[in-house]
Order: structure tokens, then sequence, then C-alpha cells
């Protein structure tokens, strides 16, 4: 797996939110994406789109209550169609399926089309252990292939990298003049890359969707590399996670519906490829050996806790992404793995552990945009407090967010929140402690400005002043004013 | 069929721990996955009805595949006859400079035979069709430095403008991907409504022809595009900048 930097959250994402040119960038895949999405919803009509929103659903909780049976069917026609279809447990057990592939069939040269699922095996140092050349050929894979980082989107994954960002890059590993012209350095990727793929003895793709039925592989893209790799080369690997089956091809109109307008606000991508064994006898082309790697790698921990099960409906448009103000300000990278965002904050936690990345569900204000705007309508918010209770409860502290103080702390709070007689008590010392502020600096640490905690860096609270105030009281509580004036007694 | 050599979880192991997982033994869905429990006889019952529908609604389909393929970024020719047709890509030829076209071999070109008026212009035309004399490697190659590359439809969507393409015998992978140019001939009887006729008539034919629907399925809308720097839209990344359907009918 890549290296998990989950645990460096909190340092990276205030790092990130300082970063004013990864902001512009931000803002305009949020301005890009989110706006041609609302277009294509106001186009069909909201009524349609939600009617779309639930048939997707209900076929994704259909399929996974019956995740075994469907994975059998699709083994069963995979095979039928002359295929091979392979289950890995964890990303070893993927990487040596494909090493073996590899190693029997003489593979030089590979060409790989987007998949997440490979960048979350860490693929590509394996198969350049094995002596492969590994060329990523989706133009944003390619850019941060090249500059040897990781995506930072789901679907536009430089877009953290400026034209000047590309140009520079290009020169330096391309060793071809400065050219921040967009069209140019397309072009250039199209000229380097149309080679690798006639040269490619393997075309390594992701999978959208499976569809059990016929055994048949869906990808789906814009600029062709997908249709490339699965065309060109004479051996090609499917790589999945295994959540990713569908039922029957019929279903595919759904998902074909919902995923481009979610994804780019388009109403269907330039392509949509799908791939149901390897060539026939008679075919003009295509690959001879046609491989599908179904891969768990935690996804059974997310499919156990009926809780968090729902994470696995996700279908990676990144919708919940272009709207989190989360994301949109820190970016991909501060989450450390290769799954940003609001759902990156449920899934990687499941698949790198608790302990590693339990910072993740508190990037969130719960404020429930991106359950608005998920296509299958999965409630990321609850998932993310679900996580957050398993982080302030688990009995390993490793997987525990807060300080042994700030939990007894919570816990005094919790008492004096729900006993009406401390809790005027309390209001009264408050009170007494923003009015006695003006006169004496005792409690001047904790007040300012007449707010009664301040910015500041309190040690036990830290976490919670550092960032905000707490506002004064007022000068009637809901209490006071209730006994006064709205209660019949 | 599988490799004792082969690394990987057996099946049964692995389905074995997803049932784990859901907490329950291995049981079949109580309530069938309807679609999947469809007999032939039944699909052909609504492709029927699709049929019916299609052709009550022809004019208007073909109106809105015109309006939803160039929304979708095809340069749409609305031909009115075979001759036609051939001017129109005859003009597309001239314009694009190239001395080299590939063709697919399909039905549609003995309706509008493009190969002598496109001869007549200096251009090499081949036509893909594999055999001994014309191997793959060879067509391969051809496809590779040919300007544009030509085909006919399996089918065109309305819904959303796009043209489907079966690759098989005759018909390249690589036709409507590796030239810079694509033009695709559509006929009015390869025309679909909706993305569910597609996939209705395609299970059909899964069912017709005993569990085979063919390697590969295409579904093309628009030139290839890019938006991975600065969300600025870059056409012809990898596939074709420009495409062209023409509707005969």
């Amino acid at each position: 797996m890549p290296e998990i930097k989950t645990q460096d959250f909190t340092a990276a994402s205030s790092q990130a939110i300082l970063d004013p040119k990864l902001r512009r960038a931000l803002d305009r895949v949020a301005e890009g994406f989110h706006v041609a999405r609302l277009d294509r919803i106001e186009e069909v009509t909201q009524e349609t789109w939600d009617g779309w929103k639930d048939q997707a659903r209900e076929i994704k909780v259909h399929t996974i209550e019956h995740l075994d049976y469907y994975l059998d069917l699709l083994d069963k026609n995979v095979a039928a169609a002359g295929g091979q279809l392979h289950f890995a447990k964890d990303a070893d057990e993927a990487n040596e399926i494909v090493a073996h592939i590899v190693r029997t069939r003489d593979i030089k040269v590979a060409t790989k089309s987007k998949s997440m699922v490979s960048e979350e095996l860490s693929l590509n140092p394996v198969l350049e252990s094995l002596g492969v050349e590994v060329w990523e050929t989706d133009l944003g894979e390619y850019i941060i292939q090249l500059a040897e980082e990781t995506p930072s989107h789901l679907v536009a994954p430089a877009l953290h990298k400026s034209k000047e960002d590309v140009a520079a890059l290009f020169t330096d590993k391309l060793g071809i003049p400065y050219d921040e012209d967009i069209y140019n350095m397309a072009a250039t990727a199209r000229t380097v890359l149309r080679d690798k793929f006639m040269e490619a003895d393997l075309g390594i793709s992701g999978a959208n969707f499976v569809v059990a039925e016929t055994g048949t592989l869906v990808i789906i893209s814009n600029e062709g590399n997908g249709r490339l790799c699965t065309s060109a080369p004479r051996v090609h690997i499917g790589i999945t996670g295994m959540e990713k089956i569908i039922p029957s091809m019929q279903d595919l109109s759904t998902f074909l519906r919902l995923l481009p307008r979610s994804a780019t606000g388009q109403r269907i991508t330039s392509y949509v490829s799908m791939t149901t064994g390897p060539r026939r006898s008679d075919d003009e082309d295509g690959p001879e050996e046609f491989h599908l790697i179904l891969v768990d790698n935690g996804r059974s921990k997310m499919l156990a806790d009926p809780n968090l099960r729902e994470a696995l409906y996700c279908i990676r448009c990144g919708a919940c992404l272009n709207i989190c103000p989360v994301y949109s300000r820190i970016g991909g990278h501060a989450y450390g793995w290769v799954y940003p965002g609001p759902i990156g904050a449920v899934v990687s936690p499941m698949l790198v552990g608790l302990a590693k990345a339990k910072e993740l569900p508190q990037a969130s204000s719960l404020c429930g945009a991106c359950r608005e705007v998920c296509p299958i309508n999965i409630d990321i918010p609850k998932m993310l407090l679900n996580l957050r209770t398993k982080t302030a409860e688990s009995p390993d502290s490793t997987q525990r967010t807060a300080p042994e103080m700030e939990r007894v702390l919570a816990r005094l709070y919790a008492k004096l929140m729900s006993s009406p007689r401390l809790l005027k008590i309390a209001v009264r010392f408050g009170r007494f402690a923003q009015k006695i502020e003006r006169i004496t600096p005792f409690f001047s640490p904790l007040t300012k400005d007449g707010k009664w905690i301040r910015k500041a860096h309190l040690p036990i609270l830290s976490r919670w002043t550092r960032s905000r105030d707490l506002p004064t009281l007022p000068k009637q509580t809901f209490h006071e004013i209730w006994q006064k004036e709205l209660s019949d007694e | 069929m599988n490799n004792p050599n082969m690394p990987g979880t057996p099946k049964s192991k692995f389905l074995q721990s997803v049932r784990d997982a859901l907490g329950r033994e291995d049981v079949p869905p109580t309530q069938p996955y309807p679609r999947l429990t469809e007999t032939q006889a039944e699909l052909e019952e609504q492709t029927a009805q699709m049929r019916k529908r299609l052709e009550d609604r022809l004019p208007t389909l073909l109106d809105k595949l015109a309006q939803m393929a160039a929304l979708g970024g095809w340069k749409v020719h609305r031909a009115s006859g075979a001759e036609d047709a051939i001017d129109y890509i005859q003009s597309v030829a001239r314009e694009s400079g190239t001395t080299s076209i590939a063709r697919s071999t399909q039905d549609v070109f003995e309706q509008v035979p493009v190969d002598a008026a496109l001869s007549n212009l200096g251009i090499k035309v081949t036509t893909i069709l594999w055999d001994e004399d014309m191997p793959r490697e060879t067509l391969r190659e051809e496809i590779r430095q040919s300007g544009i590359g030509i085909t006919g439809a399996d089918y065109a969507l309305a819904e959303t403008g796009s043209l489907v393409v079966l690759p098989r015998r005759g018909l390249a992978r690589l036709i409507s991907v590796v030239p810079p140019v694509h033009i695709a001939l559509v006929r009015a009887k390869d025309l679909l409504e909706t993305l569910d006729d597609l996939f209705l008539l395609r299970r059909l034919e899964y069912h017709q022809q005993g569990g085979e629907m063919g390697s590969y399925l295409n579904l093309i809308t628009g030139p290839s595009r890019t938006a991975d720097i600065e969300m600025t839209i870059v056409e012809g990344v990898h596939g074709p900048k420009e495409v062209h359907m023409i509707i005969l009918g």
C-alpha cells in the first residue's frame, strides 16, 4: 500500500489551507464540476434525478447484501466469456497475481488507465521492480506519475498543478522546451503515450462497474486512454474493488445517467467501454487474455459493520469532494491517502486502520452537503459520526483522538449539562468572570473582547480553543426567559 | 482453466469471508433479482414493444439524436441520401488533408460506397477485414497511419447522442479511436431511444447467442477530451479530435 500519511492530517491540513495556489485550483474545480452538475439536474428535473438516485441505491443495497451470490455469478460468467477472475484478499495478494501474469507472459511494457484501486495497492512500484515499464495514460495521472506524487482528487487527479507546474515538469522530465500552452501540453502527452499504447504488452484498467449477469467490465472515460489500454495490448488486466459489482447489464442505464452528471456535470462521458472476455477468434483486434482481479483489502471490514456498510455503495464520482467545505479548502493530499474528501474520511480509516486515520472523521463540519449531492444517497455524516464515536470510546487508546484529560473534562461537561442545578451555578460563575475580567486580569487567559474563551493556546483545551472563540453568555439564558415569560406556571 | 500456481485466494474461501462479514450462511437472494429471472421470450416481448415505440416516434427521435449528438460534440450532418453522404465524407477528407483512410467492413458501405469517391481524391482506402493476405498486424499499422477512420453504427442513442459500436471481424476496436478524425454513418434503423433500449437488446442478443455477446462494446459521444490541466477542455487528447456523425434518413 502507498505510504500512509493519514496520521499527519492536522499538520497537513493546516499547511494546505494557507496555500493560495491550491485554493485557486480547488475553487476552479468546485465551480466547474459543481455548477455543471446542478445544470444537468435542472435539465432532467429534480424529481427524475431523485428517482434515479433511489433506483441506484436500491440496486446497490441488494447487491451488497448478496455480494457472495453475485461474486459467484460474476466468476462463472467471466469464465464463460473466456476470461479469468481472481480474488485477492489484500494488496499483496493482488500485486502477486499481477506479478505472476507479468512473469509468465513476458510483459515488458504496461499502459494503465485510471484506477484508484491500483493506487490503493501501490501497484506501480511492484511492476517496476519486475523490470516492467509502466505508463499512466490518463493525462492527470501521467502528470502526477512524472511528478512522483499521488492523486489529489478522484476525478481530476492533478488538479493541484497549475499549467506552469506542468510545463516545468514536462521540461524537466521529457527534456522538451518550456511551453505552458495547455493544448500543446496535451498534444505532447498524446504523442509520447501513443507510441507506448502501441508498444505495450499489457493494459491495466480499473472498473467503474462489473456486471455479474454477463461478466462484463465497464469503464467510462473522456480521453480515450481507457479504450486504448483495453484494446491495443495483448493482455488486459482489470483491477477493482469487490463492491463494484452490479447484477444486470440493464442496471447500467441508471448508473450511466448518474455517474457522469455527478462527476463532471456531463450528460455522458465521451466513452463508455465494455469488455466481456478476451478478443474472440474472429475479432480484428483486442487482447488475447482478459483477467479481472477483485480486491477485498479491508472492504469486508466495512461490510461487517452495518453502520459503515453503505460506504461500499460509493461509485467514486467525487461530488462529495467538490461540495465539501473542508475538502475545498485543503485539497486531497492533506487526507494522507488514496481516497480524499468526505467519502475518503470514511473509507480510509476502514482500509488503513482507525489508529492511523483517527483524525479524518473530524475533518467535517457535518453540514450534510455530501449526503445531499451523493447520487447513491449515502449518509456520509452519519458514518463520520459513527467513526467519531468509535474514536472516542475505543478501548484501544491508539484509536482514540482525545487525550485522557480531555475525556475527563468531556465527562464533567456532560454532567454539568445534564443537571439544571449545576448549569445554573456555572452560568452565574461565567457571568461573574466576564464582569470581573474588565476589572482584573485574573481571568484574562480565558476572556478577550467580551468573548468568554478566546482563541488561545490553553493547555488541555487547546484543540477546542486554538481556532475558535466561545461566544459571551447572553444576558438571559433560555431557561431564565422560559421561567419569566413563557411558562404558564 | 485455473492455474494452480496462480496466487490469490480460492473462490470458496473468498466467498466465505464475504459471508462471514455479512454474518450469514450461503443463501441465495430470497427475492430473486427480477431482471435476472427474465426469459428470452420475455426479453423478445419487451423488444417488440420497444421496436413499436421506435417506429411510432422515428422522425422525432432522429431529430433528438441529431440534437443530442451535436450537444455531445459530434459534427452532425443529416444526409439526404447516399450521394450527399459521400459528398460530405469527401469534403471532410479534403479538409483534413489526409492521404490515407481506414474503413470498417459493415453493411452500410454497400448503401454508401465511399471507396471509389475517396480514391478519386487520391486517398488510399484500407478496408478492415483480416485474412491471410491482410494479417491483423498489417491492418493495425494501416489504422495507425490513417488520418480518418470511417465506421457504421451498430446502434445510435437519441437519449445521449451516442454511437454504439460492437467491435468484431470487419470492425476493429482501434479504427474509431486511433485516427485523429472519426466519421460514423448512422441509418434510421440503427436508432434506439434510450440506454435502457440498448441494454435490453444486448441482453436479448446474449440470450439468443447462448451466452455470447461479443468481446467489446463502445459507446462514443463526441470527441476525446480532457480537462486535467486547470479544468481547460482540450479535445483530441488520446482519441479523435474531430468526430462526424452522418445521419441517413
